[in-house]
């Protein structure tokens, strides 16, 4: 578990920030960005196994992130965290090559078999 | 034109004009069936009544004209047969008087059986006289005692000395009875034979031969004299003996009737020697048409009651009357039916319009509800979830830390948090059931004042930003009444934004101009760096920002639209990228009825 790294893309700060600390305390080694750009600077550098991604962020769409995460390592989960009635925004994240979606405010017991799930799957590939 | 615009839309009232408020004003769409029908009516009805007039009166015409031509050619065949019978009675004179010598005429056995042997051929000549070359009679043949007679100083006598001929006008004189005279003068080449032969005739004879001239065409001949007086017995018009009753004819010939006489060629060759006229005699219109006799003292008067009292006139009449009666009744009948349908459509038409009006601004605003609540609900969940995390986090130390004081309870005050995170994620939900009631206030405003006030409230910002606050106002503009502390809300926004936007050296001007005598406009212009299409579309949708998270809420312009909407008036964007932004938002001047 502790080899798990994982990467936080939210613009909100204190939540991507709250969410890595508490990941970390459950063994994950885990790094908040708060921006797109950020984010995919993050990702080179950490190489992380699983990535929460926000879709609504100020600087560039979750989606387009998203597209760039898989172009650089098609291996890597990505999990969208979506705001309240964004459903569809989620499932078209799928569609995109994400591997799951979560609604805010996050249940963080569901959070956890989701990203226990995107291990599983990534470790099969 | 001019007056078919002005007349127009107050006979046919445009019915979309008397909708107001949505709603429409009672009676306007049947105001608008009347006055196409009014319209319809008067195209459909001046062409029939002026082909109905016009047939009437060319009708009228033709049968003038052809009664004209039947009188004349009447009375022409009338004035052959009396000119045929008075030359007839001079023949008889001429050659009683040429049969014997003078000396044998004054023999009165001689006239005596020249009178009887007369008599036989001629029972209408009454006696015979011979008179002498100095006027004195010589001889006499006939019932009245009249030898001796001078007739030297009476007129007819020096005529008949001159002419050779002479024929009396009917007469009563001293016999008392009506009768008329021809005498012709015995010439035989010298002077003291010569002598005048005299010839009675009976006043009757002249009128049996009238009456035998009478024709079924006619309705009445008799002869007058050259002063009007009646000669013969009129069967309708007049008496024997009277003024003719129509003695003013040629003076009042009708201008209607000279026309057709003009361009009538049977008529027209006979002009000069015919009278025609129409009159009004008995309740009757009579036309009547007098000739002079060429061998005779009299004058023909032949009379014909007009064709209107007959049965063709009569019965055209009739059959233009029902046709035109007809064609009334099937023009207003179809002319109501084409008004009430057209009306009934238009206001079909306009129901329907409305109705989908209604349901279009409905689900617009049930769109930017949605919209809104969506926004809403998006900006609530991010610090929820900040609030959940926080807790979680919490939640999570308490459970690493051993036991410490108070330690269920907090872990309850956690849950508890936890909770209410909960539950405002369920009025999150409530939220798509949102809607704001707040009433509109009318005031009146001087916009112009309005604008320097919010600026008094930016100047200092702007003075700090070297911005340039321009105004290009009106200073005609009219007062309006709306509600005063949410238009300076709207101004004051847009201002904000417009100097955010041009930063530094920029400039903003707000203008204000009349449009016209209901609207006024208000514009608010900056050379900033403008905004781009795709912003431009959404830039009213609440929760729509291009600020950075937490410096804008995304509200303000859409809040300004909804304040400008309630307030009756209409909020634009023109803008080009690298030029700058105009907002106008034009105003009603009176508030709009709700």
């Amino acid at each position: 578990m502790a080899d798990t790294k994982l990467l936080v893309i939210d613009d909100e700060v204190e939540f991507a920030a709250t969410l890595c600390q508490r990941l970390n305390l459950r063994g994950f080694t885990s790094r908040d960005a708060h921006s797109g750009i950020e984010g995919l600077a993050s990702f080179a550098e950490l190489e992380p196994d699983v990535v929460l991604l926000d879709l609504k962020m100020p600087d560039m769409s979750g989606l387009d992130v998203l597209a760039q995460i898989k172009e650089q390592n098609p291996l890597v989960e990505v999990i969208i965290l979506t705001g309240h009635g964004s459903v569809h925004a989620g499932i078209k994240a799928m569609e995109k090559g994400a591997y799951d979606y979560i609604m805010k405010p996050v249940d963080l017991k569901e959070l956890l078999k989701m990203i226990n799930a995107a291990i599983t799957k990534k470790g099969e590939k | 034109m001019k007056f078919w615009r002005a007349w127009i839309p107050k006979i046919l009232p445009s019915p979309a004009k008397s909708i107001q408020g949505g709603k429409e004003v009672k009676g306007s769409y049947r105001r608008f069936a009347r006055g196409l029908s009014a319209i319809l009516l008067l195209l459909a009805l001046t062409p029939l009544t002026l082909i109905s007039v016009l047939s009437h009166y060319q009708y009228e015409k033709l049968l003038q004209k052809e009664e004209m031509d039947q009188l004349v050619l009447n009375l022409d065949e009338a004035k052959n047969r009396l000119e045929e019978f008075i030359s007839k009675l001079q023949s008889m004179a001429t050659f009683v008087a040429s049969s014997s010598h003078y000396d044998a005429l004054q023999n009165p056995v001689g006239l005596e059986k020249l009178f009887t042997a007369l008599q036989k051929e001629y029972p209408e000549v009454t006696d015979i006289e011979i008179i002498d070359n100095s006027g004195k009679q010589k001889a006499y043949v006939g019932p009245y005692n009249l030898k001796e007679f001078n007739h030297s100083w009476q007129r007819w006598y020096e005529e008949v000395t001159k002419h050779g001929v002479y024929i009396s006008t009917v007469f009563s004189g001293f016999r008392d009875v009506p009768h008329f005279v021809v005498a012709v003068r015995m010439d035989y080449g010298h002077q003291k034979d010569n002598g005048v032969l005299r010839v009675t005739i009976e006043g009757n004879t002249l009128q049996r031969f009238v009456d035998g001239l009478s024709t079924s065409y006619a309705d009445d001949i008799f002869l007058i004299d050259e002063n009007y007086v009646n000669q013969t017995r009129p069967r309708k018009y007049g008496k024997f003996g009277s003024q003719c009753l129509f003695y003013d004819l040629g003076i009042s010939t009708k201008r209607s009737l000279k026309k057709i006489i003009r361009e009538h060629d049977v008529i027209s060759e006979e002009a000069d020697q015919l009278l025609v006229n129409q009159k009004y005699v008995d309740g009757k219109n009579v036309i009547q048409a007098i000739t002079e006799l060429d061998n005779g003292p009299w004058r023909v008067v032949m009379i014909k009651e007009q064709y209107i009292y007959e049965e063709s006139w009569q019965s055209f009449k009739k059959r233009l009357l029902i046709i035109s009666i007809i064609c009334v009744i099937v023009s207003v009948i179809v002319t109501l039916e084409i008004s009430a349908s057209i009306a009934n459509h238009l206001r079909e038409s306009r129901k329907q319009w409305l109705a989908v009006r209604d349901k279009a601004e409905e689900s617009a605003k049930l769109a930017s509800l949605g919209r809104l609540a969506a926004g809403v609900a998006h900006e609530i969940n991010n610090p929820l979830a900040i609030i959940n995390q926080k807790a979680g986090l919490v939640q999570d130390f308490m459970e690493m830390t051993g036991e410490i004081d108070h330690k269920e309870a907090m872990e309850e005050a956690l849950n508890g948090v936890q909770s209410s995170v909960e539950r405002c994620k369920k009025i999150t939900h409530r939220l798509l059931g949102f809607a704001r009631h707040t009433d509109v206030m009318a005031d009146e405003i001087d916009i112009n004042t309005s604008l320097r006030e919010i600026i008094d409230f930016l100047a200092k910002e702007a003075a700090y930003n070297q911005i340039q606050i321009a105004f290009e106002l009106d200073a005609d503009l009219q007062k309006i009444s709306s509600d005063k502390n949410r238009l300076q809300q709207v101004f004051l926004n847009i201002t904000n934004n417009a100097i955010d936007a041009v930063g530094s050296h920029g400039q903003v001007t707000l203008s204000s101009k009349q449009l016209d005598k209901d609207h006024i406009q208000v514009s608010i212009t900056d050379n900033g760096p403008g905004i781009p299409p795709e912003v431009k579309k959404r830039i009213f949708d609440p929760f729509f920002t291009t600020k950075e998270t937490g410096k804008g809420t995304g509200l303000g312009l859409s809040i300004a639209y909804g304040i400008i909407q309630k307030l009756g008036g209409t909020i634009k964007v023109q803008s080009e990228v690298g030029k700058g932004t105009r907002f106008e938002i034009e105003l009603p001047v009176e508030p709009p009825h709700e």
